[in-house]
């Protein structure tokens, strides 16, 4: 066998087995897919938007509460987590250049990214749950927003170090103050991936469970005082999905891919806004 | 040795032994350099990679006080004062010593808001004031014909040769009285250049003027007085002509004829 034939051959193969591993991937992918839009769809119905939780072999459960209570949650994580991730990310690429106390907070941030998300409810179960001395919407929120901070906080200083330096400089040389150079040029011109960031910082934390059992807990029925025990769109799905009743095992299905489409969906327009950035 | 004339006209800038120093090196990277700026001509700054030239440009507006570390020894007079002084207000300086860079520097704003920048920094908010200015800025600049139509629209939408105009138009507006121009034409083509270097001409009817450049030809189409540098120290200052035609400097005249650099 010549040379070139050998390399041909093993080209084959690679080829074929990383092809092979691409489609054993995406298969796993779309079979999820596939089985959650088979059956939340079929479980979906507009009742479900109306009716909140109800014991089993009831005719008219829902899922409001759980819809109203994980967005209640989202908001008020995104609401503490995003003006902290986006000025933290402000002061690692604008402020700390280079400076040593930087370097040891995007360390650090790079860590958290990647702590288990139930060790962080755990922690908020520590310090809001236990001295409040029940669950709530709250420490909820509050775990959240800690999962989403890192997440806001590197892809801001990211997308704020993209903004090329002479753009800083040509403002300066007008005469402008720092802060008005930082907000009306450099958050300008990073616009689109910070937004991009944020949205899949929400996305990210939109799907956690584990955090969520040990602050917001769950409550069966309509709640929006933020204070109390909460139901959220995961917790809820984790408890009807396994319970023994089928009709509490729709309602699962129908949480599941309503939460996948809201995720799904959250993706989708981080994505457009990167594409519509990068067309220009 | 350095041959450096005094100019007969008034002068807007005096350097007087300035020293720079990088904040990433030991030694000064401009050494001991004095030179006379004069009042509305066009000085131009020539010299090989490396010289010092650009540094010594963004001294004039204090563009290395951005970065922490980098030293300034000497004086750069300016309206009677040592623009190096440590209590010298930044922001007011950079109004009157404006800046155009090496890539044109749009912000990612409309056409309108780029040219009005510099003026709502200094507090102009009557909307016809505004329109006003920014509408002179960019008649001086010559770029109103050709942006007078899309004034809203996006400025990254004009070419390299518009956007440069415009950050011209961008700098004239606040009514500087000097302007540092960094190679503001090496990312440009040759009509657009042309063009730049007219504008240049034009307006040093009301501002002085500093360009650094890489050539020569266009130092020499441009300036009134031109400056040759080399390893951070000024060989020679003198009237372009005289200088390219008879360079008192050996250096300066293996420069211009190509010997090296």
């Amino acid at each position: 066998m010549t040379y070139r034939n050998k390399r041909i051959i093993m080209n084959n193969i690679i080829m074929t087995l990383s092809t092979i591993s691409a489609f054993i991937g995406l298969g796993f992918l779309f079979w999820i897919l596939g089985v959650l839009v088979f059956n939340g769809i079929e479980a979906l119905n507009l009742a479900i938007f109306i009716n909140e939780g109800a014991p089993p072999g009831y005719e008219q459960s829902g899922l409001k509460h759980a819809l109203v209570g994980q967005l209640l949650i989202v908001l008020y994580a995104t609401a503490i987590g995003v003006p902290l991730g986006v000025m933290a990310g402000t002061y690692l690429s604008e402020y700390g250049q280079g400076s040593k106390l930087a370097e040891t907070i995007r360390d650090i941030s790079d860590i958290m990214m990647s702590a288990p998300s139930i060790v962080i409810g755990a922690f908020v179960y520590a310090i809001i749950v236990i001295p409040m001395g029940h669950f709530s919407g709250y420490a909820g929120a509050a775990a959240l927003a800690i999962i989403m901070i890192p997440i806001i906080l590197r892809t801001t200083d990211d997308m704020l170090q993209l903004v090329p330096s002479t753009l800083r400089e040509a403002a300066f040389a007008l005469g402008a103050p720092k802060y008005k150079v930082i907000i009306q040029v450099v958050y300008r011109g990073a616009k689109a991936g910070v937004l991009t960031g944020i949205l899949l910082g929400i996305a990210r934390v939109a799907g956690e469970t584990a955090p969520l059992l040990f602050t917001s807990f769950n409550d069966n029925f309509m709640n929006t005082d933020m204070s109390e025990a909460m139901a959220s769109l995961t917790v809820t799905m984790y408890n009807y999905a396994t319970s023994p009743y089928e009709d509490w095992q729709r309602l699962g299905w129908a949480a599941a891919f309503i939460l996948s489409m809201f995720i799904l969906g959250l993706n989708i327009i981080g994505r457009l806004f990167l594409l519509r950035k990068r067309g220009k | 040795m350095a041959t450096i004339i005094d100019v007969p006209e008034e002068k807007v800038l005096h350097v007087n032994n300035f020293e720079f120093t990088y904040a990433s090196s030991e030694t000064p990277n401009i050494k001991k350099l004095s030179m006379p700026i004069a009042k509305n001509c066009v000085t131009a700054l020539i010299g090989p990679s490396g010289c010092g030239k650009t540094t010594l440009l963004r001294s004039f507006n204090r563009m290395h006080d951005l970065y922490p570390g980098n030293t300034y020894e000497g004086e750069v007079l300016f309206e009677g004062r040592n623009i190096l002084d440590a209590k010298e207000d930044l922001i007011q300086l950079r109004t009157k010593i404006g800046m155009i860079f090496q890539k044109p520097t749009a912000f990612p704003m409309s056409i309108f808001d780029n040219v009005a920048y510099g003026l709502r920094l200094q507090g102009i908010k009557n909307k016809s004031e505004l329109g006003d200015r920014v509408e002179k800025a960019l008649k001086d600049a010559a770029i109103w014909n050709e942006a007078k139509d899309r004034l809203k629209h996006d400025a990254n939408g004009l070419s390299g040769g518009q956007q440069q105009r415009l950050c011209i138009a961008r700098a004239i507006a606040v009514e500087p009285e000097v302007l540092l121009f960094d190679e503001p034409t090496s990312a440009l083509d040759p009509i657009s250049t042309q063009g730049i270097e007219m504008l240049v001409s034009e307006l040093k009817e009301r501002v002085s003027i500093i360009i650094v450049t890489h050539n020569m030809q266009q130092a020499a189409r441009v300036s009134d007085y031109t400056g040759f540098m080399y390893l951070g120290e000024l060989i020679e200052l003198g009237e372009t002509e005289e200088l390219f035609v008879t360079p008192k400097e050996k250096l300066t005249e293996e420069y211009i004829t190509g010997k090296f650099g």
